[in-house]
């Protein structure tokens, strides 16, 4: 009769040994339940990760992650973000098939799943929910994310809004508290402008360049302080409201004290501005803060802080906007559709996207309401995180409907020939709202 | 039988007037722009729009993270395969060409304006059926693929360019030729060539830039690190929500120096080695 | 001469034959690339322009004359056509003009004209989203070089805005074209003008003829192939101007610098509709080729009036 021993433990004492180290390694190195089986898992196999250049180094650490992990090897294609959607589409579209997971903007998620560029993931989200843990994600995104046509298509793993940094040092010379609403806000940028312009400090910097992630990201803060919104729930337009003309308007008027000139200031002209100290209030991404307090491009460390995007009109509760926001999603024509979704579990999870937020340089943002209160984030960013957290959970999203980038580039159109003096902000809103019903009903 | 050389005019001591002047003039406009992105190139984010020539705190740290931002050596490397590639194919498709067509009158005129006339669309939408047939042929991601794509693409450029010099040469050469018994091929190569080396070598230079500098068809054909080149790199930087300009400004003007030597080598070489070849 | 013209025998006409063959054969290559460059993309084009095509979801559906009559109903589109060509005719004759007096100028110096033809080389190889950032710096409003200068010399005190004034903005971009091109047709000016027989110049020397003389009377003439060609061909490309406007105004301010080149792009990627961007490129061929045709005749006749 076979001993017990022989029975458990057939392999042998030598490979036993081993084994049970490699064991202990992979569930030191890897707490994500079948840690053991996982370690091997993928071992000696490979996956394509197509993701944004402004999260380059969060691909990087990712690949790192999972080859650890599975011993798979992650290829990371860096792309300009505003060429996601169309790399993606036409890997897709032509049969090249090269990409297995993909970044994707949130507003593009509509016109992804109507193109079939990406794999329905519902079933899957619904079968390992105790993993995702769907209901952590911040409400407000998780469904402009992730939900069209009825069906889930990927999961968020960077949730952007914006919030409104200003200089303190520029302030208190001026004597002045942040502002709360958007009429302080012109008038805040109009006292520093009139008086500083000669230096070259202005009171605000404006991102109105034309494209629609910069323009479209502007009025948005507006639309939201406002307390309006893009879209009704039918999914009519929303711009025949009040609170979008009002928007327009709050924009027009604080243009002529920003930083010269609003449809020249994109992202590389206004936030060197603000790091240099020549402006004193812009509104950006919370990662901002992380960059502020560098040394080694910025002159304003621990010289700014940052509070919610104002209010105005008749609305009064702080309410931020989702700008950008991005998510991973598998790609249709993947051959590998397990292996890519074990990975996109892995990089949306609450201990990964908890990791990447205290990584300088991951440009990640909370999305999940457990790490957008977890004390490790309050410590690293504190300013950011109390402006974030109460205002985040109800936040604008944008369009993400098929159609959805056509309504954008006409909205930025409009908008920037307000910024030209070309056109009158009532009249830019109501030709955008004409057109936006045409685009919508067609 | 010998070239016919010139007779040398003697070196009179160069006397400095005032197109000297105006030459020296020119020479810091053009150079102006490039001199103020190698000043940028040595500035931190927050300095570059300081409205300075020079910088206010200069360092040096944007060359080397240039470098280690994206593979930058990878792509340059990719930039010279792919353009001097194509430069190649092109030369070799439009010069026989340009010669035939202006000897073939009615059909060589017809086959150039269609290629002029391909040459009039921007490329964009083009893009798209290329991607497919580059990806039936499995020439997609790949140098070979591109440079292949640059060589078709630039020919009508080349043939526009080579034709008016081509045309200046007389009838009478090629027919001196014809008697001694050679075909078109060996009377271009032998005779015409050497004649039109300067033009051959400025068409040249002309197609290798644009290929270097070409942007579409690179981001829309290469996907992968080993096979993107310097301009879509170069994309990658401005792809950035911090668009660090110090780094972009380094990766260019490190990128602008192979193309540079290619174009000196060409414009010594290739007119040197066709001249000398010609026999009259 | 004498002695070609002399040769009949019977040799001939078959030599001719040979020789159409031969110079049949060099071409072949052309009609290839043709093929493959020219009718299948234009193919391609017509059948996307005539269906519902998106990036995602191409040749989905018939759509006859749909997109066409979108384009053209399109004030924005008809507006971009004309300011290409707005654009493009100054643009190609300001490089024509600057070029070739650059090219008579490293003409004139000889030895250091070798050094001055590389140094002028190197706007044109500069990658051209390199050439939007370095004059964006340039033209930047505040903090920009040339603002930085205009207020160091006291001629204005308060910012000015180039690439977001309407006036200006256009200005800024013929300007960073004309400093990247120039030097396009400088190069190519001045092959032709080493190609120019060293003899007859030398005759008209000796003969007394002045500088401007002989430039108005032998060069000019002799350069005029070239030049019209060289002028042709920057045209053609300074119509599908895009990379400039898409980094230094993105279009902007408002549609003032939007060129065809560039409405076109926005069709096919930011707003992913491929039919009407095949749609907009035909149509822009052919008003392009409108536009050219008469400038295409009058150089083929200066052509054959000078050579």
């Amino acid at each position: 009769m076979t001993s017990f021993r022989d029975h458990a433990f057939p392999i042998g004492r030598r490979r036993l040994l081993a084994g049970a180290s490699a064991g202990a390694l992979g569930l030191g190195l890897a707490p994500f339940g079948r840690a053991f089986a996982q370690a091997k898992r993928f071992d000696g196999q490979s996956l394509n990760l197509m993701i944004i250049q402004p999260h380059v180094v969060t691909g990087r650490i990712l690949a790192e992650q999972w080859e650890t992990l599975t011993g798979a090897k992650v290829n990371v294609t860096a792309v300009p973000y505003d060429q996601v959607q169309s790399k993606a589409t036409l890997d897709v579209q032509s049969g090249t098939n090269n990409f297995d997971v993909i970044d994707y903007w949130y507003t593009g998620v509509g016109a992804l799943a109507n193109d079939g560029v990406v794999t329905d993931v519902t079933g899957w989200i619904e079968r390992d929910k105790a993993e995702i843990q769907p209901d952590d994600y911040l409400r407000s995104l998780y469904d402009p994310y992730t939900l069209a046509d009825g069906k889930r298509w990927g999961l968020p793993y960077d949730g952007d809004s914006h919030l409104l940094f200003y200089n303190k040092e520029i302030f208190d010379r001026h004597g002045l508290k942040a502002p709360t609403t958007w009429d302080e806000y012109r008038d805040r940028a109009k006292a520093i402008t009139e008086a500083e312009k000669a230096n070259g400090i202005y009171g605000a910097a404006i991102l109105g360049g034309k494209a629609p992630i910069i323009i479209g990201s502007t009025y948005a803060n507006r639309l939201a302080g406002f307390g309006g919104r893009f879209l009704k729930e039918d999914g009519t337009s929303a711009l025949d409201e009040a609170a979008a003309a009002e928007a327009a308007k709050a924009l027009k008027d604080a243009a002529p004290f920003a930083l010269p000139t609003p449809l020249e200031t994109r992202f590389e002209e206004g936030l060197p501005a603000f790091l240099s100290g020549k402006v004193a209030m812009i509104e950006f991404w919370s990662d901002l803060g992380v960059y502020a307090q560098d040394p080694k491009g910025s002159k304003i460390v621990d010289k700014w802080d940052a509070v919610r995007i104002p209010v105005g009109g008749k609305n009064t509760t702080p309410r931020l906007a989702l700008n950008a926001g991005f998510g991973f999603a598998i790609s249709s024509g993947s051959q590998k559709q397990e292996h890519a979704w074990e990975f996109i579990k892995f990089a949306t999870s609450a201990k990964t996207g908890l990791e990447l937020l205290l990584t300088t340089g991951s440009g990640i943002d909370p999305d999940r309401a457990s790490t957008l209160v977890a004390p490790e984030y309050k410590a690293f960013a504190p300013k950011v995180q109390t402006a974030l957290a109460g205002a985040l959970e109800n936040g604008l999203p944008w369009p993400n409907g098929p159609e959805s980038p056509q309504l954008m580039q006409v909205l930025a159109d409009e908008l920037a020939l307000v910024l030209a003096d070309q056109k009158a902000p009532e009249e830019a809103i109501a030709a955008a709202h004409q057109q936006w019903t045409a685009i919508i009903g067609s | 039988m010998t070239v016919a050389a010139h007779p040398a005019r003697p070196q009179a001591p160069h006397r400095w007037s005032w197109v000297d002047l105006v030459a020296v003039l020119v020479a810091a406009a053009f150079l102006l722009p490039l001199a103020y992105l190698l000043s940028v190139s040595f500035r931190s984010p927050d300095q570059v729009l300081s409205g300075s020539f020079l910088p206010e705190a200069p360092t040096l740290a944007n060359w080397p993270a240039a470098f280690g931002a994206t593979a930058l050596t990878r792509f340059i490397v990719n930039s010279v395969l792919t353009a001097v590639l194509g430069g190649i194919v092109t030369i070799l498709i439009a010069l026989p060409a340009a010669y035939a067509c202006l000897r073939l009158d009615k059909a060589g005129e017809r086959l150039i304006s269609i290629a002029f006339g391909s040459f009039v669309a921007p490329p964009i939408v083009a893009a798209i059926p290329f991607f497919f047939l580059l990806k039936a042929a499995g020439l997609l991601n790949s140098v070979i693929g591109l440079a292949l794509v640059y060589g078709l693409t630039n020919v009508p450029v080349a043939l526009w360019l080579l034709i008016p010099f081509l045309r200046r040469i007389p009838r009478e050469i090629e027919d001196a030729a014809a008697i001694d018994g050679a075909g078109p091929l060996l009377t271009l190569v032998r005779v015409i060539a050497p004649l039109v080396a300067p033009g051959i070598a400025a068409t040249a230079i002309i197609v290798v830039i644009l290929g270097y500098n070409e942007f579409l068809f690179a981001s829309v054909f290469t996907f992968a690190d080993e096979t993107r080149t310097l301009t879509v790199g170069i994309s990658l930087f401005q792809g950035d929500r911090l668009v660090n300009f110090g780094q972009m400004a380094a990766a260019s003007l490190a990128g602008i120096a192979p193309i540079y030597l290619i174009a000196l080598l060409a414009q010594r070489w290739l007119v040197a080695g066709l001249t000398e070849g010609s026999v009259k | 001469m004498a002695l070609a013209a002399s040769i009949d025998t019977v040799e001939a006409p078959a030599r001719r034959r040979r020789w159409r063959l031969g110079n049949a054969s060099l071409a072949s290559p052309l009609v290839v690339t043709l093929v493959l460059t020219t009718l299948y993309p234009l193919v391609a084009l017509v059948a996307l322009s005539l269906s519902k095509s998106t990036l995602g979801k191409p040749l989905r559906d018939w759509a006859g004359i749909a997109n066409y009559a979108r384009v053209l109903g399109d004030p924005a589109f008809l507006a971009s056509l004309w300011r290409s060509a707005a654009f493009a005719l100054p643009m190609a004759a300001v490089e024509l003009v600057l070029g070739l007096a650059l090219a008579l100028l490293f003409h004139r110096l000889v030895k250091a004209g070798r050094v001055f033809t590389s140094l002028a080389l190197l706007p044109l190889m500069t990658p051209p989203v390199m050439v939007g950032v370095a004059w964006k710096l340039i033209f930047a409003a505040d903090g920009g070089l040339l603002n930085g200068w205009l207020r160091t010399t006291g001629l204005i005190d308060a910012p000015m805005s180039f690439l977001g004034s309407s006036t200006w903005a256009g200005v800024a971009i013929v300007v960073a074209d004309a400093w990247q091109w120039t030097p396009f047709v400088a190069l190519l000016c001045f092959a032709a003008i080493k190609g120019l027989s060293e003899e007859v110049m030398e005759a008209a020397r000796l003969d007394g003829a002045t500088a401007w003389q002989r430039f108005r009377h032998i060069t000019l003439p002799l350069l005029v192939p070239t030049l019209a060609a060289v002028f042709l061909l920057r045209l053609v490309m300074a119509f599908k101007l895009f990379d400039l406007v898409y980094v230094l105004t993105f279009g902007g301010p408002g549609f003032d610098t939007t060129t065809s080149g560039f409405q076109i792009w926005r069709l096919a990627f930011e707003q992913f509709d491929v039919g009407r961007a095949a749609a907009a490129t035909l149509v822009f061929v052919g008003f392009v080729s409108l536009v050219i045709w008469p400038a295409s005749r009058a150089a083929k006749r200066l052509e054959a009036r000078y050579t």
